[in-house]
């Protein structure tokens, strides 16, 4: 256990250190915040774009950032000669690719909690805009609530504290800004449901809490991904890893790829909660079954290839 | 064979090895490794010496199962080199410090330490103990990646030394060092060699290998050329100073003929 906490650690901090994650972070943060202030574009609902916007931020942002940093723990490590060095110690093969590309599914899973909660916020926000410009006087072109004032002030802030740990306690820079902006995201949605716009109650109960299972059964779409590009990456250098993998990604939006890609429209389930539609439960629970068996059905394979790659 | 029956054999025994590195299509593309026949006793310095392009460097990742021989048996402690009971027992310094750069010095030797299953108690203890030792106490919580090559050299020896390895696998340990970081690298070895350390060593620095070295087989295009007793080709040698440096082109050119 010792062994798998400390590779899958080290996988994590690689993922996190990149300055690529950083920019995703904020520019995925950033997109979902700011969805609000274009209340125009409701798709016959309130709070529509904000809501798909996560989900897009969570497949697009999220994939790019999870998927590069897999190649990096897998196949970076391996031309970099720090995996030869790891397994010159009492490191199975197979233990190590399950760590590292666990390490690297949990800094995925900082930025679900990251775009969960922003996306959350800023469905509630562009709702309460909408009402808001209706029954303003004259035209409105802009609706800032609190919730969104919050949120894009948690993103920039988690990231100027990042500059200020790195500059008087050297703190890694990018590593703190992904901690920190992804963490202040829960906690304005906290400080968010007490505060109310006049003649709207903003309380738990109003907030669109369905969307959190419906981005986890995306994200449990993605971890597949992100075990197919580890495996790939023991044999395939990064740049072909990287394409196999983006048109593996195109062409689980048309077909699957039975037994051994999903289809990612299965994990797409933010359509079904359009116009306060419920989540369906049993196709959730279905497609989350289904991302596990091919998640391990990935792992198995990675660490096959790995027990049979030579380290030069 | 239990680790019992491998603590009675041989440190490293290696029988008519050979390596042949093959392109995509399973080509041949060189013969790096052509036959080798070599045993490392328990308490030897071990030097492992020859040109760029012998086969020390492949001979050693077979030694640690990184790399799978075309032909020949390796046994590390009496055990497959995969097997996990003969890696506990090893620490190895790579020929480059293959370091991860955004970890800091502490976190990298705590990093092997995990690896090595140490408990977090006792991998404190003796990250702090090995920081001191090779003199990165002061700089242990900045990043690798600002080190130089020196530092990065200590750290890696620290890594590799974390466990308490009874057998030390150092491939090229003075490799970018200035000649102060390398005096302190030979002192280490012949600390570690007096405690009882099993220590094999490659290196094209003949002068300070015939200081630490107990034993030396040169290599050559892949065989073994000559071998014996550091004491004896001292003893042997006209230019005591120069023993080993005349042994090894001597060798060498012996090796050339022969493959002619």
């Amino acid at each position: 256990m010792r062994r798998f906490l400390a590779l899958a650690r080290s996988a994590t901090l690689e993922a996190l250190a990149e300055p690529l994650s950083a920019i995703l972070f904020l520019v995925a943060l950033a997109t979902v915040h700011l969805a609000p202030v274009f209340h125009y574009h409701q798709f016959g609902e309130p709070g529509r774009l904000a809501r798909e916007c996560g989900f897009s931020a969570l497949l697009v942002f999220g994939l790019v950032f999870a998927t590069a940093a897999a190649v990096r723990a897998i196949g970076g490590e391996i031309a970099s000669g720090t995996a030869a060095a790891a397994l010159a110690r009492p490191v199975p093969r197979g233990l190590f690719f399950c760590a590292k590309i666990a390490g690297v599914v949990a800094s995925f899973a900082l930025f679900l909690v990251a775009i969960a909660a922003a996306t959350v916020l800023a469905t509630y926000s562009s709702a309460i805009g909408a009402a808001l410009a209706d029954v303003a006087e004259g035209p409105v072109s802009r609706i800032w609530t609190p919730g969104l004032a919050l949120g894009i002030l948690a993103t920039l802030g988690g990231f100027v504290a990042a500059a200020l740990l790195n500059r008087f306690v050297r703190a890694r820079f990018c590593v703190s800004a992904c901690l920190l902006m992804a963490l202040a995201q829960p906690l304005v949605l906290c400080l968010a449901l007490p505060l109310g716009q006049e003649g709207f109650a903003s309380t738990a109960l109003l907030m669109p809490w369905n969307i959190i299972p419906a981005l986890v059964v995306l994200a449990c779409g993605c971890c597949v991904f992100i075990a197919f590009a580890g495996a790939l990456a023991v044999r395939l250098k990064p740049a072909p890893t990287a394409a196999l993998v983006a048109g593996a990604v195109l062409i689980s939006f048309v077909w699957p790829i039975r037994f051994v890609l999903p289809e990612i429209n299965r994990f797409w389930l933010v359509d079904r909660l359009a116009a306060g539609g419920a989540l369906p439960w049993g196709e959730a629970g279905m497609a989350v079954a289904a991302a596990v068996c091919l998640v391990a059905f990935w792992l198995i394979a990675g660490s096959l290839l790995l027990q049979r790659r030579e380290l030069p | 064979m239990s680790v019992e029956a491998g603590a009675q054999a041989p440190v490293i025994e290696i029988r008519g090895l050979r390596k042949t590195f093959r392109d995509f299509w399973f080509r041949p593309v060189a013969e790096a490794v052509n036959g080798i026949d070599l045993t490392v006793e328990r308490g030897d310095v071990f030097g492992l010496l020859g040109p760029n392009g012998s086969g020390k460097s492949t001979t050693i990742k077979m030694v640690l199962g990184l790399l799978a021989p075309t032909a020949g048996s390796v046994k590390l402690f009496g055990l497959s080199p995969r097997a996990r009971a003969a890696r506990a027992r090893l620490g190895y310094l790579p020929e480059l410090s293959y370091l991860h750069p955004f970890l800091t010095a502490r976190e990298t030797v705590m990093y092997y330490a995990g690896l090595s299953n140490l408990d977090r108690k006792t991998a404190k203890a003796r990250t702090a103990e090995l920081l001191e030792q090779v003199g990165l106490a002061e700089n242990a919580n900045r990043p690798v990646g600002g080190f130089s090559k020196g530092m990065a050299r200590r750290v890696a020896f620290a890594s590799a030394l974390v466990s308490h390895p009874e057998l030390l696998i150092l491939d090229e340990p003075t490799s970018g060092l200035d000649p102060i970081g390398t005096r302190e690298v030979k002192e280490l070895i012949g600390r570690l060699a007096a405690d009882g350390l099993t220590i094999l060593v490659t290196s094209h620095q003949l002068f300070d290998m015939q200081d630490v070295c107990s034993r030396v087989a040169i290599l050559s295009h892949g065989k073994v050329v000559g071998s014996g007793r550091v004491a004896d080709i001292v003893a042997a040698a006209a230019d005591k100073r120069h023993a080993l440096e005349d042994y090894f082109v001597a060798r060498l050119g012996a090796g050339q003929e022969g493959a002619k």
